[in-house]
């Protein structure tokens, strides 16, 4: 059995970034190149900020796989702060390539590989210039894939270029400037890294009898992250009436008799607690994360 | 013909327009809300000339769908999960009304335990409502299978409704590259009988033990009937499109194979790469795909089978309190046999886990001694 070349790459983002748009923009610019090509969106929860994975595999022949991506050749990371929070590197190849959103230099970047080759490209600042912001996300796919399309020379640019056109009809010029500007802004370095194996990453292996909504470690997984926006409570006008204990979905406000504290490992930032409070004592705040 | 990049839930939309459907009568859910989407946005660009009724129910969109097929029209519905689960009187209904829907279902988990990933209880646990019901294992068959199950529903010979299942997500959303456009494959739809304002007749009459019985066994019957000329749909849709689509099942390296995986879905393609890496270590292991479940080709599946040493079946849904649902259809179906093999059962990927080649390879060469494939093998 001869096998064809074949590449996969997975993205890592969160929710309104566009990855899955990316990862589906990529495999119809390999399709169009004569590849055989798959995109495989990975939904999470469905909410704006969870964290979303996205897959494409391109290959010489036909793909009959229907499972995700463990080994990548390329990782692209469409959010800067997720490299502290996932571990964008995982199965990643020895020798493979990570596309990262960041304003860090690829020499920042610890992993467990001996060497791969980093390419960062400050995508955040491209999509703010291009004025390709949604609801406050910058969007960051199109820069990204840019600078992806500067190390993977199997598809050109300009491919690319028409399927983004077609893609985006209105927006089709602010994005088309993005890609390129990701293209040329790109930094490509080759790293060293710890060369030490990980040791395999702790699967799931809790006993689930009964679907309760109390957030438990590896069910939902730490919710925090997901979040944009902090509520706090303010004890000054607090009555400890429960509203936002009874309210919230994720059981992520605690009580101890009437006093109530919120545990910020598993608030997912939906502010159901602040708009039912009837003192208004839940006062939101911007997500700092670090 | 037009090969483009296109999602499972596309494919099925595309190839409902490409078969001259009529009515959509729909309640849309996740995993296949896409592709009532992609419907409403053909019927209103004015590419697909249908009409589309948007309902208030998945109950009322089977009814919706067994009136307008009823009335001779060439029906089409899409739905998921908790929808099917909703449908389930109406699809007693439409089998025994012996309207030739075909739907397609985005296969999905039933909560609680909310989970809208891949599973194929919701099908199976529509089993024995008399429909006819395929698996698919690529977005190029869902675009195939919706169009052939039109012209093995509608036969004479078989008259009754066809589901179209593929794994949620895993096929519904994931996009690969299909070959659209049928040629001459279908005629126009030609009701044998069809609600008629100018001569009333009562359908869906009463029917007491004098006759429900052999009303029951007419639709037994013409699953039977349905084998052949589901074989028959499949090379004439191969001869007419070129196009080879498995529509019964499908044998992959099984000639002279010790050990057969059965599987079905989207697991029985990631089980082609478990028998080649398996086939590279000398291993003489082949795949039989069971893609149409009912009517169940039993004696095609002995025919596959009989010369194997072992057959490992894998179910993506469980029947609790017995096993998977596919393992006790082979089973049942070699117990004629004399020279049947012997046969595991295995149970992987329900609510969308992830069922890697990998683990498929473990699961033939022994591990899981439980049956319970439920390590994502990476
Ligand atoms: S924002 Fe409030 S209601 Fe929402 S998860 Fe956090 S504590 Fe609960
Ligand atoms: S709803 Fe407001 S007042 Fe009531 S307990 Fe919560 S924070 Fe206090």
């Amino acid at each position: 059995m001869v096998e064809g070349v074949r590449w996969e790459i997975r993205f890592h983002g969160r929710g309104g970034q566009g990855a899955v748009t990316a990862s589906l923009l990529l495999a119809e610019a390999a399709f169009r190149c004569g590849y055989y090509s798959q995109s495989i969106p990975f939904f999470g929860a469905e909410r704006r900020g969870a964290p979303v994975l996205a897959f494409t595999r391109i290959s010489e022949e036909e793909i009959l796989e229907r499972s995700q991506i463990y080994s990548p050749d390329c990782v692209i990371v469409l959010d800067p702060v997720l490299p502290g929070t996932v571990n964008i590197f995982s199965g990643l190849k020895n020798g493979g390539i990570a596309v990262i959103n960041t304003t860090d230099a690829p020499e920042k970047f610890r992993f467990h590989q001996n060497v791969l080759t980093i390419c960062t490209v400050d995508a955040v600042d491209i999509a703010i210039r291009n004025h390709l912001v949604v609801s406050g996300t910058p969007v960051v796919n199109i820069p990204l894939l840019g600078a992806f399309l500067r190390i993977f020379s199997r598809i050109p640019p300009e491919i690319t270029e028409d399927v983004i056109r077609e893609r985006f009809r209105r927006n089709w010029k602010a994005n088309v400037r993005a890609m390129w500007e990701g293209y040329e802004n790109a930094v490509i370095r080759k790293v060293k890294g710890s060369g030490k194996t990980m040791s395999q990453e702790s699967k799931c292996s809790i006993a689930v009898r009964v679907p309760v909504s109390k957030p438990v470690k590896g069910v939902a997984g730490r919710t925090s992250i997901w979040r944009d926006f902090v509520p706090e409570i303010d004890y000054s006008r607090c009555t400890g009436c429960l509203n936002c204990w009874l309210h919230c979905p994720e059981s992520a406000v605690l009580r101890d008799g009437r006093e109530v504290r919120i545990d910020y490992d598993f608030c997912k930032g939906c502010l159901v607690c602040s708009s039912v409070c009837p003192k208004t004592a839940i006062s939101v705040a911007r997500e700092v994360m670090g | 013909m037009e090969r483009k990049l296109i999602t499972g839930n596309q494919a099925a939309a595309l190839a409902a327009r490409d078969s001259g459907v009529e009515v959509v009568a729909a309640y849309p859910i996740t995993p296949s809300t896409p592709v009532v989407e992609e419907i409403a946005r053909m019927v209103e660009s004015g590419e697909m000339d249908a009409r589309l009724i948007l309902v208030e129910s998945e109950h009322s969109a089977m009814a919706a769908c067994i009136g307008a097929s009823a009335s001779g029209s060439r029906v089409f519905t899409a739905t998921s999960s908790h929808g099917l689960a909703y449908m389930h009187e109406l699809l007693h209904y439409a089998a025994n009304a012996r309207t030739p829907v075909v739907m397609a279902v985005a296969n999905r988990a039933i909560g609680p335990g909310w989970n809208i990933w891949a599973d194929l209880g919701d099908t199976m646990s529509q089993r024995d409502t008399g429909w006819i019901q395929f698996y698919c294992s690529s977005n190029q068959e869902i675009y195939d299978t919706v169009v052939m199950a039109y012209r093995v529903a509608e036969d004479r010979q078989v008259l009754l409704p066809a589901m179209v299942c593929y794994d949620g997500f895993v096929l519904s959303h994931t996009a690969m590259p299909v070959v659209t456009g049928i040629g001459e494959f279908l005629e126009e739809y030609r009701a044998p009988w069809k609600v008629d304002f100018d001569e009333p007749e009562t359908f869906g009459n009463i029917l007491s033990s004098d006759y429900y019985m052999e009303l029951r066994k007419d639709v037994f019957e013409s699953h039977r009937k349905a084998i052949r000329i589901i074989k028959k749909t499949e090379e004439a849709f191969e001869s007419l499109t070129g196009r080879y689509s498995p529509l019964l099942l499908e044998k992959y390296m099984l000639d002279d194979a010790e050990t057969a995986i059965v599987a079905i879905g989207a697991i029985a393609s990631e089980s082609k790469i478990a028998v080649r890496k398996l086939r590279r270590d000398g291993k003489k292991v082949g795949l039989l795909r069971i893609k149409c479940f009912r009517p169940f080709p039993s004696t095609d599946v002995v025919e596959a089978l009989e010369s194997v040493d072992t057959a490992v079946v894998i179910d993506r849904s469980i029947s609790p309190g017995h096993e998977g649902q596919l393992f006790s259809e082979i089973k049942s179906a070699l117990y004629s046999s004399r020279n049947r093999p012997e046969i595991i059962g295995k149970v992987a990927g329900l609510g969308g886990r992830d069922v890697t080649f990998r683990a498929i390879e473990k699961a033939v060469c022994g591990e899981f001694r439980d049956g319970w494939i439920n390590e994502v093998v990476v």
